[in-house]
């Protein structure tokens, strides 16, 4: 059994040696040499390569093919970047071309070695299948996210394939590839279950989609698919160029077709027809270079128009319109349809008709002789004979300042309407601007509306316990107090009177507000308020030279007597709570506030009548004052509270609590407003 | 799955310039008696769904350029092409004289195509060259149907229209039919070895 295997080993060890004969072993990718063999060889490779770029181009070409090898990866571009230097230098004649094309061939020999090394370092970038994805949302909304991820799998291996094989293979190979890839996909749609629901319409939509995707990404790569290394379509391009250029002397009359150049229409639909001829390189897949040429062809036809146009029409002005046009890269463009459209729409369909009549317009172009333009030999080979520049220089210029015509009018035409809709944009603008305006305005008058309602509500607050105690002692004063008030403590009455009267008189004297404010601003309903205002600050101020100091310190002890007064007498403490709680809720609830102006209107008529509440005050205080002056010995007390406001509040609440209700709410009608608080939190 | 169509036939109408041949697509196109169409701007290519023998058919139909100097450049149109149709001027010689010359070419072109031979403009007998009894006997010497008609008067138009898709459907039909056989030939082998296997064991 060893024995057998030995000698093919053995064999094998020989041909693994160096080429150089040295006994170190070679390896194939140092083209068999051994390593130290490899760097001389590649040493004198590079100095040959110097000496030969300086000499001629004819030796080079050998050269580089055994330098080929070493450059595997980058070959492709290299050839490509070398073939665009060749052929820009003007002494390249048609001996160079053939060798070009020679070289050309052995590339493709050695893209089998190139693309292994090639093939693991493409990435197909993300942009192409993010692109897919919005592509895919706009185009098919309503299929299913796993049709689009299917498709998107199918282009990335589709792409990958066709990368992979076009090194490889030459370009029937690979069309026929590409034709099969688009028959798999069919198929997998049919048997697929995610495509059921889809019709056969929408499957051929999506196969457009695929095939969109894939060969606008492939046709970006240099010589994969549009001109390939190996073909000579760049060459064939250049030549109908050239040709197109010579036969520019032909005109319609040659062509035998009905165009009438005078007629602006006529020429307006040529250039537009010429225009798409021209724009058909631009677009990427053979879809859309489809779409340009059934569009040129439209424009054509309607050349014809009115009469219905034939074919017979159509050829003979497409033929025109393709030589007045000489579309860059033609031929490129041409192999680049036929050999990887899907063959089913190239060989069906509008697309598929009217291309067929460009490759029969542009094989007419190539093949045109006297004969099929019915003119004799001579004089068509007199044209011919004519440097191309001259020729029909006439019908160019004239294309070219018609071109450019009616691309000014064409672009005049898109600033108009731009400058419409920048006007109608500047309109609408206004419109919103002045609404806007308009709006802010209603906000604002209707917040100053509500403003206008809702701080005269917020500012009465403070005021209306006040207020209200007053209005209260308006209206219930006659029914109940008097009863009550009078049975209990009458004695005190005949004291007291005198005092007060003197105390108004005092006021009066003194030159203070309140009195007189008072009595105007209550007769006036809507004065109402300012007048609580005023009343508020000038309570605040009468306090201070009348009775301030006393009073504060009759307040503080006022504090203190709540409690005293229970155990004293209990009839008192009883009435004081009330008081309280009445202060409280007036000062909180809002509910209680609106009906203290109305009560106010009332207690007008009771302003001048002062004078007898503040005697029936001076009733009930006087029983205050007795107890008062018995334990504390106070005479302000009994001072304040005959004032005009007391006496209404002592009203207020007489009916229940009798005169000792009434002495505390006078306490808060006069008081600053923080004693009240305290009153009131004692009781409760 | 509700198809448009069951089969799509690409249809080719060639002859000389001014036989009538963009007059007959567009007789047979716009007449919508029946079966639906679109119209383009000019005539030179028109489709319209069938229906023959309950199955839908849409036929694409494509105008050549007929004028004798485009006559070898025009070998692209007949990629893919199901069935073409010869036309002629029954009031013009040279047209029918023409006729073997477009046949020839189609041979030349492709392989199998189904053929009709139509005589046009056959409206007016007063100026027929074309004698019915020459053509009869020139189309039943190439075994091609052969149709006098008038775009004008509409006189036998649908008729050839309809011939030439049955012909179409008909032969497409027999090529699926050749393809089934061949298929169950392999699978009859294979089952009687399955048999013989059983047999053996």
């Amino acid at each position: 059994m060893i024995t057998s295997k030995m000698p093919s080993l053995r064999i094998d060890q020989n041909d693994l040696k160096c080429k150089n004969g040295c006994d170190y072993f070679g390896n194939p990718q140092w083209q068999g040499y051994c390593s130290k063999c490899h760097r001389e060889q590649m040493q004198r490779q590079r100095k040959a390569e110097k000496a030969s770029s300086f000499t001629s181009t004819l030796p080079r070409s050998d050269q580089r093919k055994s330098e080929r090898g070493l450059k595997l990866s980058s070959h492709a571009s290299f050839s490509k970047f070398e073939e665009k230097r060749l052929r820009q230098s003007e002494t390249l004649k048609k001996t160079n071309l053939l060798k070009f094309n020679v070289f050309k061939k052995n590339i493709t020999d050695d893209h089998e070695i190139s693309t292994e090394r090639r093939q693991p370092e493409f990435k197909i970038p993300t942009a192409v299948f993010e692109g897919m994805k919005a592509d895919f949302r706009v185009r098919f909304p309503s299929f299913p996210p796993q049709i689009d991820r299917d498709a998107r799998g199918f282009v990335h291996t589709f792409i990958l394939d066709v990368i992979k094989w076009a090194a490889i293979m030459n370009v029937d190979e690979l069309s026929e590839r590409v034709q099969k890839q688009y028959q798999r996909f069919m198929k997998h749609m049919e048997t697929s279950q995610h495509y059921a629901s889809v019709d056969s319409d929408a499957r051929e939509l999506l196969i457009d989609f695929v095939e969109k995707h894939a060969m606008t990404y492939l046709h970006e790569l240099p010589s994969i698919v549009f001109s390939p290394s190996g073909t000579d379509d760049e060459r064939q391009d250049r030549a109908m160029s050239e040709r197109i250029q010579q036969l520019s002397w032909v005109g319609e009359k040659h062509l035998e077709c009905k165009l009438d150049r005078n007629n602006a229409e006529c020429r307006r639909l040529l250039y537009k027809a010429i225009s798409e001829l021209l724009g058909m390189d631009a677009a990427r897949w053979s879809g859309a270079k489809l779409a340009r040429v059934r569009r040129c062809a439209r424009h054509v036809l309607r050349l014809a128009a009115p009469a219905p146009a034939s074919a017979d029409d159509l050829l003979p002005a497409l033929i025109l319109a393709v030589l007045k046009a000489n579309p860059p890269r033609l031929i490129s463009n041409i192999n680049y349809v036929t050999r990887f459209c899907n063959a089913q729409r190239l060989m069906t369909g509008e697309g598929g008709y009217y291309f067929t009549n460009l490759c029969c317009a542009v094989s007419f172009i190539q093949n045109m002789t006297a004969e099929s333009l019915s003119m004799d030999k001579k004089e068509f080979d007199c044209y011919m004979a004519m440097p191309a520049s001259i020729g029909g220089s006439a019908w160019a210029a004239a294309l070219s300042l018609c071109g450019a015509t009616r691309e000014a009018e064409e672009q005049s035409a898109l600033a108009a309407k731009l400058l419409e809709q920048t006007k109608e944009i500047q309109r609408e603008a206004e419109n919103m601007a002045n609404n806007a305006a308009t709006f802010e305005e209603q906000i604002a008058k209707k917040v100053q509306d509500v403003l206008a309602k809702t701080p005269l509500e917020i500012k009465p607050r403070r005021e209306l316990p006040r207020l209200r105690r007053e209005g209260v002692g308006s209206a219930p004063p006659p029914t109940t107090e008097p009863g009550p008030a009078r049975t209990s403590e009458p004695p005190a009455l005949l004291n007291e009177p005198s005092v007060v009267i003197d105390e108004t008189e005092k006021l009066n004297i003194l030159g203070f507000e309140v009195v007189e404010e008072r009595s105007p601003s209550k007769s006036p309903q809507l004065d109402r308020l300012s007048d609580l205002k005023q009343s508020s600050s000038t309570e605040l101020l009468t306090p201070s030279p009348m009775v301030l100091t006393p009073f504060d310190c009759r307040s503080l002890d006022e504090v203190l007597t709540p409690d005293e007064f229970p155990d004293n007498i209990p009839g008192l403490s009883d009435v004081n709570y009330d008081i309280d709680l009445s202060d409280f809720s007036a000062d909180t609830s809002l509910a209680e506030d609106p009906p203290a102006p109305d009560r106010r209107r009332t207690f007008d008529p009771f302003a001048p009548q002062t004078s007898k509440d503040s005697y029936k005050l001076l009733e009930s205080f006087d029983e205050f004052s007795i107890v008062d002056n018995a334990r504390e010995s106070d005479p302000y007390e009994v001072v304040h509270r005959p004032d005009p406001f007391g006496s209404v509040l002592d009203n207020d609440e007489g009916r229940a609590s009798i005169l000792d209700d009434s002495g505390s709410p006078t306490a808060a009608c006069l008081l600053p407003s923080p004693i009240q608080p305290q009153n009131s939190a004692k009781p409760t | 799955m509700a198809r448009e169509f069951d089969h799509l036939f690409k249809l080719l109408i060639i002859g000389d310039s001014g036989v009538g041949k963009s007059c007959l697509l567009l007789r047979f196109a716009d007449n919508t008696f029946s079966g639906s169409y679109i119209t383009t701007i000019g005539v030179d290519f028109k489709i319209r769904t069938l229906e023959v023998n309950g199955e839908k058919v849409k036929l694409q139909i494509w105008d050549t350029a007929g004028q004798e100097r485009f006559r070898t450049i025009t070998s692209t149109y007949y990629r893919g092409t199901h069935g073409v149709i010869v036309v002629y001027d029954v009031t013009n010689g040279e047209s029918f004289a023409n006729v073997k010359r477009w046949l020839h070419e189609i041979e030349q072109n492709c392989d199998v195509v189904n053929k009709v031979l139509v005589g046009n403009k056959n409206d007016c007998p007063s100026r027929k060259v074309v004698v019915t009894e020459d053509a009869q006997r020139f189309a039943s010497q190439m075994n091609i149907p052969l149709f006098e008609t008038s775009a004008k008067e509409n006189i036998n138009v649908e008729e050839m229209f309809l011939t030439i898709t049955k012909m179409v459907l008909k032969s497409k039909l027999e090529m699926k039919e050749r393809q089934n056989v061949t298929s169950n030939d392999t699978v009859n082998l294979k089952k009687g070895n399955h048999k013989i296997k059983k047999k053996c064991c």
